[in-house]
């Protein structure tokens, strides 16, 4: 292999290139990731990529900003780069709350990288996905296709440096498997998902993945579109955490400053019930975009964004933290080197309650457990809150799952549905880096026939 | 080595060393090994609160090597962003690693494939300043406020690139093809007191700077604003079964999620499409008939050569209602022994290809809007339509209204905001009653696997008898 220049000396050729006035940062960012898709006994599909590249961020005299990234460039790559964020800057707009953060101390998190996890063998993944595959269809004779099985692992390092002084590096493994089943009986089919995401493969809970894709699809064979009714209704973590997402757009400082969050104004106020509290905490461990450091250099760190139902804090980075005449929550984020750092969650949760979800389904009597939601993307306004998605779910007797139900529609609003929430369960899990419990529901509007 | 249609940074990849990276991802046999070499500049401009936040401009390269086995429609696939030989050999390792075993596959001698269409711009954005790009969104901007006093805020994105690819597979491919794509998006948020409404527009093209000839900032700002400003009118949608009467091109969207995924050959072959085993039979009211077509000209789905250099076609999918055919890529081509579709696409060089759509239409009827509106006493008129879902395995779908009418005693009278249209795609195609003479596109961005690929999709009007809207008025 030839000499492959470090991501550090990278990110140094970046700040030289600097010239008087300017503020300049290089984000670089290494990857190295796997993939196995089983069917049928055999593996459909191995993949293996290699990536890496630079971003730079320069904000001129004036305030200006302007970004240029490279995929994989050289040291004389990367100073042209810098040279085109100089003439891409020159056309921005100015703006004093462009500014680069200071350097800090940031956490120690040794344990996000597992050596043992980036040393596997790739025969290893291989046969986990397919063990996934034989568990999945051999639990239940309704379930003997797949439409999804796959494992995957990856190892990235991140390097970060400015001319205000940040230098910083971590490296992070991270592995998850997924399956979707088909459930089939007669004429009917339906579809089952189950998803882990860890450290390392050899931590998830492979069993359960398969067991839990395999009942979610089985148990809706047969389902009716219910009459329309107020009911009870209970959303497992894989339901509730798809309004999870919609919420921490509203949270973002960057959507309360452009007038585009419905909780401009709020902060200090109760706008939710006091069982429900909502973080954001980088350093947690077990969350998925665990990093020492946000994507501008930032510490990480725990915000408790609503405390027992009172609005207590926004989502910052650098610039709406000046903008805002705060400080940083540590909430950079990016979509990797090709683009500046807007505001994001890092792990972004609404935290377990006490009770377990039996408990819930017990206390929820002619309701519904909502099992899936679709639509919410399209079908919930972030700005004004409200709703109306289409969801898939079970109906709740004497603490127990009946008759699957279908084309099910919930309208409602983000503050109303904060608002009723009657329990919180203790079975925090997360889905990308959003993570959620089961939520119980006094009262929603389910529409059907 | 042939002459690139376009930029200066001569061949991506020399023939010799294409030869011996495919030769080296055959090392164990395999139906078949490709390169596929991508170069992607873009320049992205972002408007926000009447600042020009930032302009971006990138440059992506890198390489994906596939070795595929259509028998069982299995591969191995690497992809690299550095383009030496020693990383092109090392990711074609990789990618025959999927063969356990077996004997080395032959190469055949490379030969350039010619486009049935090329998809030219006629003034390459990357051949004008940055300056006048900034002064189209500065433009959409000042128009969009324009439109009300009760615009409240405007998001402007503008994205040009060009992405050059070259494909060399060991069956003898040699591609080499320039996509120069470009769209405007202004983002309009309108306010009245508490209430909040957004509208968005954004036609796209595969083409230069000309497309904004044809789409003028300006026109596509307007919209966007007064879409915003008349849901600022509009009252929570009505929950029910009731008719719907769908805008040009916003059938399209429909038609692309409901029942072109559905159609796609890799989820027919994992038995997961409800169109499964019905090739030939009435699926839909036999006045839809429905067209994959990657020739469109400059389309923003549209392209030569497929990523796996298959040349474009116009594929039949609903003729009359019933039920033509896949839409294929390579593997399950290959595995059924026909010819491929052209649908086999990529988000970029670090994705594998799989059957994806190009531009998806209905095309015209001969109902004219205004009778089918006139005749229709009560329902739902969908002008835009928001995102949407689909599971391909039952039909079932949700599609959310961006901008919704109540139609009244033949008239389209007020707003509704809210709306979602839930429903299982062979039900709902076989309640269309009406297809009219108005056809229209609508351009966006599909996400599939996690790749995303822009995507045209079109329609006339056309009018559902029955369905379920989802709204909020329950």
């Amino acid at each position: 292999m030839p000499d492959v220049v470090s991501l550090g000396d990278l990110c140094v050729a970046a700040i030289e290139a600097a010239e008087g006035g300017e503020a300049v940062e290089a984000f670089a960012q290494e990857s190295r990731s796997r993939e196995a898709e089983a069917r049928k006994g055999e593996i459909e599909g191995l993949s293996s990529a290699q990536s890496r590249g630079v971003g730079i961020r320069l904000i001129s005299d004036g305030g200006r900003l302007g970004y240029a990234y490279a995929a994989d460039p050289t040291a004389d790559e990367v100073r042209r780069a810098v040279a085109q964020a100089r003439d891409n800057a020159a056309l921005a707009s100015s703006d004093a709350f462009n500014v680069l953060p200071d350097p800090a101390p940031v956490p120690d998190m040794p344990d996000l990288y597992r050596s043992s996890q980036a040393e596997m063998p790739i025969d290893r993944l291989v046969a986990l996905a397919l063990d996934l595959e034989q568990r999945t269809t051999s639990i239940d004779p309704r379930v003997s296709k797949v439409e999804v099985c796959q494992a995957g692992d990856s190892v990235s390092r991140v390097a970060l440096a400015s001319t205000a002084g940040v230098d910083a590096a971590y490296e992070r493994t991270d592995t998850w498997c997924v399956a979707v089943t088909l459930a089939e009986e007669g004429d009917d089919v339906q579809t089952g998902y189950s998803y882990r995401i860890g450290r390392e493969l050899d931590e998830l809970g492979w069993h359960e993945v398969a067991f839990e894709a395999v009942t979610r699809a089985a148990r809706m064979l047969g389902a009716q579109k219910p009459p329309s009714a107020r009911v009870p209704v209970v959303m497992d973590p894989f339901a509730a955490s798809a309004f999870l997402g919609v919420l921490s757009s509203a949270l973002s400082a960057e959507s309360v400053q452009k007038g585009r969050s419905l909780f401009a104004d709020r902060l200090g106020d109760q706008i939710g019930s006091e069982i429900v509290t909502i973080v954001d905490d980088g350093t947690l461990l077990e969350g998925p975009a665990a990093a020492p450091f946000d994507d501008e250099g930032v510490a990480s760190g725990r915000t408790a964004l609503i405390e027992n139902g009172r609005l207590a804090a926004f989502l910052h980075n650098t610039y709406t933290a000046r903008r805002g005449d705060t400080t940083s929550t540590g909430n950079a984020s990016r979509a990797g080197y090709r683009s500046s750092p807007g505001v994001g969650t890092s792990n972004f949760y609404l935290e377990a309650g006490p009770a377990d979800p039996e408990e819930l389904l017990l206390r929820a009597e002619g309701g519904v457990l909502v099992q899936e939601v679709t639509g919410v993307h399209s079908g919930a306004n972030p700005i004004s809150g409200t709703f109306s998605v289409g969801a898939t779910g079970l109906r709740i007797r004497e603490g127990g799952l009946e008759e699957g139900l279908r084309e099910m529609t919930i309208a409602s609003t983000i503050p109303e549905m904060l608002a009723g929430v009657t329990a919180v369960g203790n079975d925090l899990r997360f889905f990308s880096s959003v993570g959620t419990p089961s939520i119980l529901i006094g009262e929603m509007t389910v529409g059907g026939v | 080595m042939l002459p690139l249609a376009t930029g200066s940074m001569g061949a991506m990849l020399d023939r010799d060393l294409a030869e011996e990276v495919l030769r080296a991802a055959r090392t164990h046999g395999g139906g078949f090994a490709e390169i596929f070499v991508e170069e992607r500049t873009s320049t992205s401009i972002r408007l926000d609160d009447g600042k020009v936040e930032e302009l971006t401009t990138g440059l992506d390269r890198g390489a994906g090597i596939r070795v595929g086995t259509p028998e069982t429609t299995s591969f191995g696939f690497a992809h690299t962003n550095r383009l030496d030989r020693d990383a092109l050999l090392e990711a074609a390792e990789a990618a025959a690693a999927s063969l356990r075993a077996g004997t080395p596959g032959d190469v055949a001698d490379l030969r350039a494939l010619e486009p049935p269409v090329r998809h030219r711009a006629q003034r390459p954005a990357d051949a004008v300043a940055a300056a006048e790009k900034v002064s189209w969104v500065r433009e959409a901007d000042e128009v969009a406020r324009g439109v009300s006093p009760e615009v409240r805020q405007v998001v402007v994105s503008y994205v040009d690139s060009l992405q050059r690819i070259l494909i060399a597979t060991s069956d003898g491919r040699w591609v080499e093809e320039s996509r120069p794509r470009i769209r405007l998006v202004p983002h309009v948020v309108a306010a009245r007191d508490d209430n909040i409404q957004t509208g968005l527009h954004g036609p796209a093209g595969s083409a230069g700077v000309e497309f904004f000839d044809e789409h003028p900032v300006a026109e596509t700002a307007r919209i966007a604003a007064q879409r915003a400003v008349t849901m600022l009118d509009s009252i929570p949608a009505p929950a029910g079964e009731m008719t719907v009467v769908l805008a040009p091109g916003t059938g399209g969207v429909l038609f692309h999620e409901a029942c072109g995924h559905p159609l796609e050959a890799d989820i027919v072959d994992h038995e997961a499409s409800v169109y499964r085993g019905k090739i030939g039979e009435r699926v839909a009211s036999e006045l839809v008939t429905g067209v994959d077509d990657a020739t469109v000209l400059n389309g923003w789905g549209s392209f030569g050569l497929d990523d796996e250099g298959a040349p474009a076609q116009r594929t039949p999918m609903f003729e009359q209602g019933v039920l033509s055919g896949w839409l294929y890529d390579r593997l399950r081509a290959d595995k059924e022994g026909v010819p491929s579709s052209g649908n086999g696409r990529r988000q970029s060089y670090s994705s594998p290809p799989i059957p994806r759509m190009t531009n998806t239409y209905i095309v015209n009827g001969s109902s004219t809007a205004a009778d089918v509106l006139g005749s229709t006493p009560q329902g739902v008129y969908v002008k835009a339509m928001g995102g949407g879902q689909v599971n391909p395995a039952t039909g079932d779908f949700v599609f959310g209204v961006a901008e919704g009418y109540l139609i009244q005693g033949g008239e389209l009278t007020t707003p509704v905001r809210g709306a979602n249209l839930i429903g299982r795609a062979i039900e709902v195609m076989s309640a269309v009653d009406a297809v009219c003479d108005d056809f229209s596109t609508w351009e966006g961005v599909c996400g599939k696997d996690g790749q995303g690929v822009p995507v045209g999709s079109g329609s006339p009007t056309l009018r559902i008898s029955r369905m379920t809207v989802g709204g909020t008025d329950a």
